[in-house]
């Protein structure tokens, strides 16, 4: 772990990870060393959508970039009160609008484990911090595989706990009914420890649950009698699915454990259905970037995706659909989260490619349905509220690619040994 | 096709965003509707109250939040008038 600031901002310059330093850092670093908490001398990057008092969370957007947070988000005071240490601000695609890491409005991040190629997002900072040695830790946020993606991308884990079972007081939202705050790490014990410090009940979160406390020495143990199921999903590229088929294979002969195929019902439908209902919180969301407390507005500065977002969502919240899509979409997520319930009667686990494809190369020029296609296998998980994770499992062309682990919802100690297990391999 | 590296919009593009996000939506919405007649869902929770607890103080630094706005006086926010 580089711990020299100046280190880090010199190799910052080339990948774009971090947007503001934490200007007191060394001096933190040294008390945090003195500290009896949890997260004593862990470095910790925060995605530039969730609250640090003090510092410039900008969501990657002109609509807030001179914007100070007055406050700390609840997941910010438990990692301050547990003895970690803020590196900094880490990058993003615009108000967690995109899945590339590209949309950002101060510069495109770069990928540290594959040159050239996109860190995926949208917490690519996050993703890339971790991976360049930045920080031990990150906090992303995910709403349809924002935490995951860039971490199967950078070749890092990252964890998207169960939906409510993580405070979102102080997260600047996307989409209030799918978002959840997450880890990434080096590592699975780095990212369990973290979120054992996050994932509490939170009155000031109105859909925060209890959730089991993280036994972070039980998630060491390789669970017995495991019965994995593979998510039954043709993508296109064999390469990737050979690769998880292959890790799976390895696990369940030294471990013991059970494989069986598993489809889930309507999983096609998974792009669908989420878009509208992103399209119509977010549009909701954001009308309070008025221009009038804190930066500018909206839809004067941002980019073509918030803005693709945010007239799509205005456009079908008018009076003549009635609500139509977004009921649409609703009654979908429910049928969806409905079959994955159904799946976990059945299995303990269900895995499957995090990204069905390898990334493209910074500034390709693709279709718009294209790049929502990364995220057809990370979005399922956020529809039905489970918690999944993301698991580097090897490469391709030199290029990271990652396994994604599902469990049911507040199983995520469970899903933290199944991951610790298959990472020992 | 396009980049999705940032840029300034021009109004030209702007409409052309328009017309795609409704496509999109149209697009997405017309696939949903193959699944049919689908059935109402409501989330019943055993307890929809807050529990407020002690009155937590919230860390609010009104310093940092008035400089944020474009436009105050001293402890006020001051917005246009008859736009809202």
């Amino acid at each position: 772990m580089v711990k020299d600031l100046n280190k880090i901002k010199k190799e910052n310059k080339k990948i774009n990870a971090i947007l503001q330093f934490n200007e007191n850092f060394e001096k933190e670093y040294k008390e945090s060393l003195k500290s009896n908490g949890k997260l004593k001398g862990k470095v910790i990057a925060v995605k530039a959508n969730i609250n640090v008092k003090g510092f410039n969370s900008n969501c990657a957007s002109k609509v807030l970039e001179n914007y100070k947070s007055p406050y700390d988000a609840s997941v910010i005071k438990k990692i301050k009160d547990e003895g970690g240490v803020i590196l900094g601000i880490a990058n993003m695609d615009e108000f967690a609008c995109g899945g590339s890491g590209e949309t950002s409005a101060f510069g495109a991040c770069q990928n540290p484990s594959a040159k050239g190629f996109i860190p995926g997002g949208s917490s690519s900072g996050s993703a890339a911090s971790v991976a360049a040695d930045f920080c031990d830790i990150a906090l992303g946020s995910d709403t349809g595989g924002s935490i995951r993606n860039p971490a199967s991308h950078c070749g890092v884990v990252g964890v998207k706990p169960t939906y409510s079972s993580v405070s979102r007081y102080g997260l600047i939202d996307l989409s209030m009914s799918l978002d959840q705050i997450g880890p990434l790490a080096k590592n699975v014990s780095d990212a369990a420890l973290l979120l054992s410090v996050i994932q509490e009940k939170d009155e000031k979160d109105s859909i925060s649950q209890n959730s089991k406390k993280i036994n972070l020495k039980k998630i060491q143990e390789i669970p017995k009698n495991l019965k994995i199921g593979i998510l039954d999903f043709e993508i296109q590229d064999k390469k990737i699915q050979e690769l998880i088929n292959e890790k799976i294979r390895k696990a369940a002969e030294k471990y013991n454990w059970k494989v069986q195929k598993i489809k889930i019902n309507h999983i096609d439908l998974a792009i669908e259905t989420y878009y509208p209902l992103v399209y119509v919180e977010f549009f909701s969301g954001t009308r309070r970037f008025d221009g009038r407390r804190y930066g500018k507005k909206i839809e004067d500065v941002a980019g073509s995706e918030v803005l693709r977002r945010i007239f799509g969502g205005s456009e079908i919240t008018k009076a003549e659909y009635q609500g139509r899509y977004y009921n649409l979409a609703l009654k979908t997520k429910k049928i969806i989260e409905e079959e994955f319930e159904k799946a976990f009667k059945k299995v303990d686990c269900i895995i499957s490619p995090t990204v069905p494809r390898l990334p493209h190369k910074i500034g390709k020029k693709i279709s718009v349905e294209e790049m929502y296609s990364y995220d057809a296998l990370t979005i399922p998980s956020n529809l039905a509220g489970n918690c999944a994770l993301s698991l580097p499992v090897g490469k391709i062309n030199k290029i990271p690619v990652g396994m994604q682990i599902i469990c049911d919802k507040f199983k995520d100690e469970k899903l933290l040994q199944i991951a610790c297990s298959i990472e020992k391999l | 096709m396009s980049d999705f590296l940032w840029h300034k919009i021009s109004e030209k593009e702007r409409e052309e965003i328009k017309k795609q996000a409704k496509k999109i939506m149209d697009s997405f919405s017309k696939k949903l509707l193959s699944l049919g007649e689908l059935k109402e869902n409501f989330i019943e929770r055993d307890k929809s109250e807050r529990e407020e607890g002690e009155n937590e103080k919230v860390g609010i630094d009104r310093k940092i939040m008035f400089e944020n706005a474009p436009h105050k006086n001293k402890d006020f926010i001051i917005a246009e008038k008859k736009k809202w």
